[in-house]
């Protein structure tokens, strides 16, 4: 080998060797959802009798969700009113995700489906401020009439609808999509 | 030896004009004059030379036809007349006293042996002496895609296709294969921007290059592991050697997406005053807004890019240094009628004919977008000998920062979703052996070097890939062996690659790493025939491997954009590949073109295979994919054809078929890009009135169905609709009307080159097979594009 390449090979290996001192990659950070929705909580007060609540909560909604205590437990032929609150739990302190969502109401719209339909009649009771042919309901508050005694489940999905809120779910995406175990004595 | 015949040229071109400058005022003062033509053409043949073997002096063919040697002395010479790919004719002649000598008509005949050797000796760059089959846009070629992404430049040459995130956003594909399996040398660094997501355009200014090169098939040996679809070269101008100040200024403008780039350069030299000293200065500006397909604007489809770059070179006598600077600055938005929240959103999304949001035309960039900047330092050093060669050696750093921030529903926060950080240090150094003469006539080429890389990989907010650190050596040695008709290529490479990524265990934070290690060995042979003096034949046989890489290996999240959830797999094993191709090459007196034919077979070829069981997250459920590996073979023909009507018009068909399988499961597989046909008419004439070659060139594009697609099926999964292959199937076939008019002006000393074109004329709606976001929206419609250059200098020349 020539002196001169001996040298570049040199000169190359101590660049080389020098310029990766950085150890930056060693230091990991958490992972970080801007938006994660940890929990779901599911608030339905008898509106005959308000000290009588039920409450059913989705944990680890984000990763791999805990239904252990997402069941509802509701009475037949009962009026409740309901209330949902979401929140991120990743965040430090935990974030009332429901408060940022009434804030920009005007492009969210919750939508409840029961399965079987006949399980469970829920109607929004809250109104948006956009503009005619609007308001729309926004869901964040309900009022859920149950029927005859029977088991199923209520989906909840939360549409994020910007600029495109029409009253339907069909406009925008999901931001939340999940399914309460509904029992109903 | 056609390199010294160059460089030598150059130097006696130089001798010629000292000595007729020593000679002025002497007794010697007769004048040779003569014309040089092909005999073959009857044309001029502007650039050959007539030499004086015994003064050691010549001159070149004006553009009239004429050489005139000046300030002869009287006496006995032996003159050679000669020019590239021709046969030197050597005559002697007498000189009197205080004469003008016209020689007759200097006729050259075409020399075919040579022609194999002229390809050598144009291309310059070591990289265009490798047999490997290759093809290249380079001047007019060019221009014409000046304004669009490297993606869809490279997409004029066959065998090459895109795929598409949208308008803003596309990746070369050679052969059928894309990402890591290519490797893109901007500026002889190899680059490292992310390119194992296939919605990472890469990150370079195509109007850096004035030549882009694709090597096709497997180039290993000489670029590096990985490169087992392709090289993708982005060769910049050489360095200016005339002193003064001189530049070139672009401008393009479109009507679709209403875009608008301007692109400056200024370069110098410095003449005698620092002799061997260059510069250049360079900038690109590129805005778009919204791409409206026939019916509808595409929300949010707008584009920044903003870079610059500066170089500066220092030659002295054998010793040559380049400092390059370069950084790559865009903002690309995505087209949010393709945000989907989850399964169903997509299901909705594919059922719609149309988008649900159309608004109007706007500039606006919001979220969804990528906002990625990277930054190149090289610095080059060479030292040439006449007995040893060229060796040269390259160190570079380059900074990836990728940020993608999605859409969010209602936090209002800034922060970026992803965020990556890749720095890259390389060290190259590349030893090119000067050209050995055999005593039966033929000569030795080739070289050896070593590459060296490391990178560090720092992520932040959602994971998708984690940190990582790698190492990577290679040793390589290719030999090619030129004589006659024949050339013969040989080469060898040896790679290592160390992996090691860092994690925190899930729950405890408690970090943790993982090391990976690999080393394989890979070989090239390659014959070049030239069969008839019209006729060669390249036939290459080699071996690529490529690691796994980070992503494959690691994988684990959400991929929004693709509505799909990722997972790696960390028992991944190396991809080996086999490549083997042939090309058949004519150029004849009307007709000319060529044809190749390959045929890759890749073992362990890493592909997201689709999991029966979706994943259910917050947004609902996702389909789910894991790197798996298989064999594949993607098998295919790229052939041009250009035949001549009349010596003005010229007929051209460009064609790429492949055929790509999963050996291993019996199946197709998914993204292939299908048939495609390219056919077009062009008029030229070198003289216009006052223009200058003046084009007009209609041509039709049509691209098949892709029907070797895995079947799309579905079924009841937990109460979901899952679709296994695809999402949907292929769109139909499709054809485009294009058009385009071009020519060069003279603004005072300056040519202006004038190209007006137009895409997709017939406002045809259609989607696109590679197009990640066909299910949401059609392509672009009908485009109107102008664009500009001007080569200009500043202040007074010498």
């Amino acid at each position: 080998m020539n002196p001169v390449k001996k040298q570049l090979l040199w000169l190359s290996c101590v660049l080389l060797v020098t310029a990766s001192c950085s150890k930056d990659e060693q230091n990991v950070t958490p992972t970080d959802d801007n938006e994660a929705i940890t929990t779901a909580t599911l608030t339905l007060t008898n509106k005959a009798t308000p000290t009588e609540r039920v409450t059913a909560t989705i944990e680890n909604l984000n990763t791999t969700a805990d239904f252990s205590k997402a069941t509802l437990n509701l009475k037949a032929n009962t009026t409740y009113t309901g209330v949902i609150t979401l929140l991120d739990k990743t965040k430090t302190p935990t974030l009332d995700a429901t408060q940022e969502i009434r804030g920009k109401a005007n492009e969210h719209l919750f939508v409840y489906t029961p399965t079987p339909a006949s399980l469970l009649t829920i109607t929004p009771m809250d109104r948006d401020t956009n503009p005619a042919p609007g308001p729309y309901p926004t869901g964040l508050a309900t009022e859920i009439k149950t029927g005859a005694a029977g088991t199923g489940k209520l989906k909840v999905v939360l549409r994020h609808q910007p600029g495109s809120k029409n009253g339907t779910p069909t406009p925008g995406t999901s931001d939340l999509d999940t399914d309460f175990p509904v029992v109903v004595n | 030896m056609r390199k010294y015949g160059v460089v030598g040229l150059l130097s006696w071109l130089v001798v010629s004009t000292m000595t007729a400058a020593w000679a002025q005022s002497g007794p010697c003062m007769a004048v040779l004059k003569g014309r040089i033509v092909g005999k073959d053409s009857r044309e001029p043949l502007p650039g050959s030379t007539a030499y004086i073997r015994e003064l050691g002096t010549g001159a070149v063919l004006d553009t009239s036809g004429y050489f005139r040697l000046t300030n002869l002395c009287p006496g006995k010479y032996t003159v050679d007349y000669q020019f590239v790919g021709y046969k030197t004719v050597t005559l002697p002649v007498v000189i009197t006293r205080d004469t003008l000598i016209t020689v007759p008509v200097i006729q050259l005949a075409p020399d075919n042996q040579m022609l194999q050797e002229v390809v050598v000796t144009e291309h310059r760059s070591e990289a265009q002496q490798l047999l490997q089959t290759q093809s290249s846009l380079s001047g007019a070629a060019l221009d014409q895609t000046r304004g669009q992404s490297l993606g869809e430049s490279l997409k004029t040459i066959t065998g090459l296709y895109s795929i598409q995130t949208g308008p803003t956003v596309s990746k070369p594909v050679i052969h059928g294969l894309y990402s890591n399996r290519i490797i893109i040398l901007n500026n002889g660094i190899r680059q490292e921007d992310q390119q194992w997501g296939t919605e990472h355009a890469p990150q370079v200014d195509q109007f850096l290059a004035s030549r882009l090169t694709v090597i096709k098939g497997a180039a290993s040996i000489r670029y590096g592991s990985d490169a087992i679809g392709g090289v993708i070269l982005v060769e910049p101008k050489e360095m200016p050697t005339q002193s003064g100040v001189r530049g070139e200024a672009n401008l393009v403008g479109a009507t679709n997406g209403r875009m608008g780039v301007a692109s400056g350069m200024l370069q110098g030299a410095f003449g005698k005053t620092l002799p061997g000293l260059s510069w250049r200065l360079q900038g690109t500006l590129k805005r778009s807004g919204f791409v409206r397909t026939p019916t509808y604007f595409l929300a949010n489809t707008s584009y920044h890019e903003t870079n610059y770059s500066g170089d500066i070179h220092y030659q002295l006598n054998k010793w040559g240094i380049e400092a390059f600077y370069s950084q790559f600055d865009t903002k690309i938005g995505l087209f949010t009628g393709a945000q989907v929240g989850s399964l169903d959103d997509l299901y909705a999304a594919i059922s719609r004919p149309e988008p649900l949001s159309q608004p109007g035309f706007s500039y606006a960039l919001d979220r969804p977008y990528q906002a990625v900047r990277h930054n190149l330092l090289k610095i080059r050093t060479d030292y040439h000998t006449a007995k040893g060669g060229i060796l040269t050696a390259t160190v570079a750093r380059q900074q990836n920062t990728r940020q993608e921030y999605d859409f969010l529903s209602f936090s209002g926060l800034t922060n970026p979703e992803l965020s990556l950080k890749l720095v890259t240090h390389t060290t190259d150094l590349v030893w090119e052996h000067r050209d050995i003469k055999t005593p039966v006539g033929g000569h030795w080429s080739g070289s050896v070097g070593f590459n060296g890389i490391t990178q560090g990989n720092v992520r932040q907010y959602l994971f998708l890939i984690p940190n990582f650190r790698s190492y990577g050596a290679g040793l390589f040695a290719i030999e090619r062996y030129a004589s006659g008709r024949v050339t013969l290529e040989a080469g060898l490479r040896y790679d290592y690659r160390w992996l090691r990524a860092y994690f925190l265990r899930d729950g405890t934070n408690q970090p943790y790493n993982t090391t990976h290690n690999w080393q394989n060995a890979n070989g090239s042979l390659g014959a070049a025939y030239q069969l008839r003096p019209d006729l060669s034949l390249t036939a290459n046989l080699s071996t690529a491997w490529r690691a796994p890489n980070v992503a494959d290996l690691y994988s684990n999240g959400l991929h929004q954009s693709a509505v799909a959830y990722e997972i790696g797999n960390p028992g991944l094993k190396p991809e080996q590949a086999y490549n083997s191709n042939a090309v058949l090459a004519y150029s004849g007196h009307r007709l000319s073109g060529e044809v190749g034919f390959y045929n890759n077979l890749i073992n362990n070829y890493i592909y997201l295979k689709p999991d029966s069981v979706p994943i259910i997250r917050q947004r609902g459920a996702f389909p789910a994919y894991t790197y798996t590996q298989v064999r594949a073979t993607f098998r295919g023909i790229d052939a041009t054809l250009n035949y001549k009507i009349t010596p003005h018009l010229t007929l051209a068909t460009k064609n790429s078929l492949l055929f790509a399988y999963n050996q291993t499961e019996q199946n197709y597989l998914v993204f292939i890009p299908p048939n495609r046909s390219d056919n077009s008419l062009r008029y030229d004439l070198s003289q216009w009135g006052t223009l200058s070659d003046v084009y007009m060139s209609v041509s039709g594009l049509y691209v098949a169905r892709q029907n070797r697609a895995p079947a799309v099926t579905t079924r009841q999964q937990d109460g979901q609709v899952i679709f296994t292959g695809d999402f949907a199937p292929p769109p139909p076939a499709y054809f485009l009307l294009g058009a385009e008019v071009g020519f060069t002006a003279r603004i005072g000393a300056h040519p202006l080159s004038v190209i007006l074109s137009g895409t997709n004329l017939a406002n045809t709606a259609y989607r696109d097979y590679l197009n990640r976001f066909r299910y949401y929206a059609d392509e672009p419609g009908r485009s109107l594009i102008l664009k500009l250059r001007l080569p200009f200098s500043v202040g007074k020349q010498t």
